[in-house]
């Protein structure tokens, strides 16, 4: 069970939230888990037949129903206040000067744009790399150019669907510097599997270098 | 009301109580419909059962044993049997063709919606005489009833089953 | 058309001689004892099919790379794995059961409209053939996963009939567990036998009145859907198109109204089954009758509030509503569990394999539960939807909870139906190569979903994914073979089984009360029915005349 427990951890300011909450979910799980499983083993061994009696008829207790029925709503209390606050955790807005980045998903590839004329676009099976710079907020507008996608960083812990007619908003802060994998989390059709990406966090300055020299490709543009 | 109206009555109960708390917590469309009509659905059928046991002949409940076996706290049941009336002869039909004929009709019917009008046709011929077979051996069967030596065991069979309470 | 007289009715075909029966019989048949054999058999081919096209899905993630296909047939495989699964397998093999037994439960001579549970039969084959048939014509079968979200299922996305004649066979299907669920409605509410109040129905009785309750009102938005999106993709509608207006949302929100509640149409005759085996072989009676009654409608009426738990990951739908509401389904859940385990206290056991798929089903099914409620969690969803980890909780739940708990009854229910006892022997290897194939199987994706591997992927680049890739695989190929002493244990006890008396298991309610298999009529004579255990109160009355000991004077004022 503990082989599987624990989610990787996030590199992601909102991440860390997940991970925390997924760390205490998977406590209160293995306590639920235990006493369970441990009950019912119990049960099997110590009150396999031995003889041909009847064992006496209980129909039920009302009190032990009402504890197993209060204990188990007291925990899903504590469950749905820890979820609420690393909801908003995750979901609200981040504070800091955020870098926008639109990212288009389509059949079956990644396109973000960064604007001012710097633009990533890949193909299936050669990932294009989103280039972040760490600390600073990364503000997500993501948007499908055909059918359902998933923008997905597992190392993130988040994920959320491209839907053509919609524009999903998120943040993500990185703080880790490192290369991260990405993938189209939504079955999108036949090349669904190679729909693959990339982000590089980088530092501040390398950031700006980098915007500096995409600019400077494609016809140049105002500083951010 | 019977327990099978008290069933009802809280699926439909919870269906409105949801589908309101629902609206005023996410101005949503789609669930709001989904739960009222689950809160409407059960709720006429409910209304139905109890309008149906209000016309029907035997002892009618008082609204506090309504509402007590709406919330789960029926008196108890009478121990003896014949407190219920007993269902009439199940009448059961006899073999039939007709199901699968229809069925049959059906599959073609539809998949005539994309491979072209010959095989719609002839799924709506099947499903015309499907149904023109079904309902002449119902009309059948009602008026002229069951083979005689199936009739002859079956009434034995129900008349054992009727004495059921001889251990009374 | 009706050209002729109509056939004359009835030639003496000599119904009641228990002799075998033929193709004819089971071709016009309206008894509810013949269409629940073909429910289940029809249902079991449709099993072993889709598990063939899981075990195809299953060698090509046993390593990375493309090895044994190509990405569009994976992906048709997939699809068509989780549409036979679950929407031609998993609802159809209930109520091939619950055909069988609903009716000798409540001690009645057939459901209410014979002649209408035929057509639902038929029906349903045929609406199961017309989306096999999708795999012939040209283009194949669709490619979008069962969920066949809009606009990938669309006519621009996926060209050629496929998708249509999936569309068309799920809607005869559709409609045929509609027809079906009007029958058994009716049938429970309307024909038990005097004596037989609700509180006295059995347990998987009141499992099948709620899931036919959910059936009634889950299936019309199905239908709706499919009808909106046969619309779409032939007649130029655009329900779906957000080009033209239409929102690909309004799909997930139609399919999951109906894919939620979906759920526990399949689970909840499963637990009625578990509480019909576990009181048996514990000696006693269901601890907390009512409370497990109410919580059967707990939990059906909670999940007609959480379809959109599906949808955190979309953005669009209101995150703390859908969360609050799933993670109540775990109260009843666990009131459920509890009175299992508390049933099996102080009880008298025997491992009969019906009693020990029951137990494995209690350990699965748990690790299933606990599993949904991280689901229901919007924060961990959004790490997990999509991925390995939601494919190994349903699995944990769908598999899980509906094999056991379906094996149990089949072991259980097989003497009733046959005549015969399966085999101890052979059902036991069929319970550990089970048990622990089903677990090597979905353990493994617990940790792949969690380490980022998303699910219906044919390839994957990751080599630290290829040892649990490869386990899950053989796992799968070992519950592939553990078929094989099940399917040779019902063939050969059907020959040479060892004969069942009419109360095969010292069983509890009415249907062993009655002959093994029992006749046309189900009954000859029916015992008193005081108490929801009315064959356990015939059998200690008669050994003992109200005498202190096994009797159990309790049991007659349980309500």
């Amino acid at each position: 069970m503990l082989v599987a427990a624990c989610a990787p951890s996030s590199v992601t300011e909102q991440g860390r939230a997940i991970h925390g909450l997924y760390n205490f979910f998977m406590w209160a799980a293995a306590v639920v888990f235990v006493v369970v499983s441990g009950l019912t083993v119990w049960s099997i061994i110590r009150y396999r037949r031995r003889d041909d009696e009847l064992p006496k008829q209980i129909h039920g207790s009302t009190k032990l129903e009402l504890t197993w029925t209060l204990i188990p709503t007291a925990l899903v209390v504590v469950l749905i206040v820890m979820t609420v606050q690393a909801q908003t955790k995750v979901l609200d807005p981040a504070a800091g000067e955020a870098v926008p980045i639109k990212v288009v998903a389509f059949q079956w590839s990644w396109q973000f744009d960064y604007g001012d004329d710097v633009t990533i676009v890949g193909q299936p099976k050669q990932r294009p790399t989103m280039v972040v710079p760490v600390g600073r907020p990364i503000r997500i507008e993501l948007v499908s150019a055909d059918v359902v996608h998933s923008f997905y960083v597992p190392r993130t812990l988040f994920k959320r669907q491209a839907i053509p007619g919609i524009t999903n908003r998120f943040d993500l802060t990185f703080d880790q510097l490192g290369t991260y994998s990405g993938q189209c989390a939504q079955f999108c059709g036949v090349a669904h599997a190679d729909m693959l990406f990339d982000v590089n966090v980088v530092s501040e300055s390398e950031f700006e270098s980098w915007l500096r020299t995409n600019r400077a490709a494609p016809g140049g543009g105002a500083g951010p | 009301m019977r327990d099978e109206a008290a069933i009802l009555l809280r699926v439909s109960a919870f269906g409105f109580v949801a589908g309101i708390a629902y609206w005023l917590i996410t101005y949503e469309w789609f669930g709001v419909l989904g739960l009222l009509v689950l809160g409407a659905g059960p709720g006429f059928a409910a209304v139905w059962l109890i309008l149906q046991d209000r016309r029907g002949p035997g002892p009618k409940e008082n609204l506090r044993i309504a509402m007590r076996r709406f919330a789960g706290i029926p008196p108890p049941d009478p121990d003896d049997p014949s407190d219920y009336a007993a269902d009439g002869l199940a009448i059961l039909p006899l073999p039939s063709i007709w199901p699968p004929v229809l069925s049959l009709g059906v599959a073609m019917f539809v998949t005539g919606l994309i491979y072209g009008l010959w095989l719609l046709l002839l799924g709506g011929a099947l499903i015309g005489a499907g149904l023109w077979g079904w309902i002449a051996a119902v009309n059948r069967e009602n008026r002229y009833g069951r083979l005689e030596a199936d009739h002859r065991e079956r009434g034995a069979d129900e008349t054992e089953a009727g004495i059921q309470t001889e251990a009374e | 058309m009706a050209t002729t007289e109509v056939p004359a009715p009835a030639h003496p075909e000599a119904p009641h001689e228990r002799s075998k029966a033929t193709l004819v019989d089971y071709l016009t048949t309206v008894d509810h004892k013949k269409i629940g054999i073909l429910y289940i058999y029809t249902a079991f081919a449709v099993f072993l099919l889709g598990g063939v096209l899981a075990l195809l899905v299953r060698l090509e993630l046993a390593a990375p790379g493309l090895q044994a296909m190509s990405e569009n047939t994976y992906n048709q495989l997939f699809t068509m794995h989780g549409t036979l699964m679950v929407l031609l397998f998993a609802v159809q093999v209930t109520t091939g059961l619950a055909n069988y037994f609903v009716p000798l439960q409540i001690g009645a001579a057939d459901v209410a409209f014979p002649r209408l549970n035929a057509l639902s039969y038929w029906l349903y084959l045929f609406g199961t053939l017309i989306v096999l048939s999708s795999f012939l014509v040209s283009g194949g079968a669709p490619a979008t996963g069962w969920t066949v979200y809009p606009p990938l299922s669309d006519s621009s996305y996926q060209q050629g009939t496929g998708v249509d004649l999936w569309i068309l066979g799920l809607g005869v299907a559709g409609i045929a567990a509609i027809l079906g669920a009007v029958n058994f409605i009716t049938t429970i509410l309307n024909l038990r036998a005097p004596g037989m109040t609700m509180f006295r129905t059995p347990l998987f009785t009141w499992t099948v009145l709620v899931n036919q309750l959910i059936i009634l009102f889950v299936f019309p938005p199905l239908a709706a859907g499919l009808a909106m999106l046969f619309l779409d993709r032939n007649f130029g509608a655009a329900f779906f198109d957000p080009a033209q207006g239409g929102s690909p949302l309004l799909w997930q929100h139609l399919f999951w109204f109906f894919g939620h509640p979906e759920v526990y149409i399949v689970i909840l005759p499963a637990f009625g089954m578990i509480s019909e085996v576990i009181p048996v072989f514990s000696r006693k009676p269901l601890f907390g009758y009512r409370a497990m009654v109410f919580a059967v409608f707990g939990i059906a009426a909670l999940s007609f509030g959480v379809w959109a738990h599906h949808m955190f990951s979309t953005g669009a739908v209101n995150l703390p509503w859908f969360s609050i509401m799933t993670m109540l389904i775990a109260i009843p859940t666990g009131i459920k569990i509890f009175n299992w385990v508390a049933t099996m206290w102080r009880g008298s056991i025997t491992f009969t394999t019906p009693m020990l798929m029951a137990i494995g089903f209690l350990l699965v099914f748990l690790i299933g539960g606990i599993t949904g409620v991280f689901l229901a969690s919007p924060p961990i969803d959004f790490a997990v939807t999509d991925t390995y980890y939601v494919v190994a909780h349903f699995h944990y739940v769908m598999v899980g909870g509906l094999f056991f708990a379906l094996f149990a009854g089949i072991y259980f229910w097989f003497p009733k139906m046959s005549g015969r006892y399966l085999s101890e022997g052979w059902g036991k290897l069929h319970f550990w190569t089970l048990f622990i194939g089903f677990n090597l199987t979905f353990f493994p994706q617990f940790y792949l979903g969690l380490d980022g591997m998303p699910r219906r992927i044919a390839d994957y680049t990751i080599d630290r994914w290829e040892p649990a890739n490869l386990a899950s695989s053989l796992g799968a190929f070992l519950v592939g073979a553990s078929t094989l002493p099940f399917l040779w244990n019902v063939f050969r006890s059907l020959r040479r089984g060892r004969p069942a008396p009419a109360d095969a298991w010292e069983g509890n309610s009415l249907e062993w009360s009655t002959t093994s298999p029992p006749p046309d009529h189900n009954f000859h004579a029916l015992p008193p029915i005081r108490s929801e255990r009315p064959t356990f109160d015939a059998r200690h009355e008669s050994a003992t005349v109200r005498a202190p000991g096994p009797t159990d004077p309790q049991t007659r004022d349980r309500g």
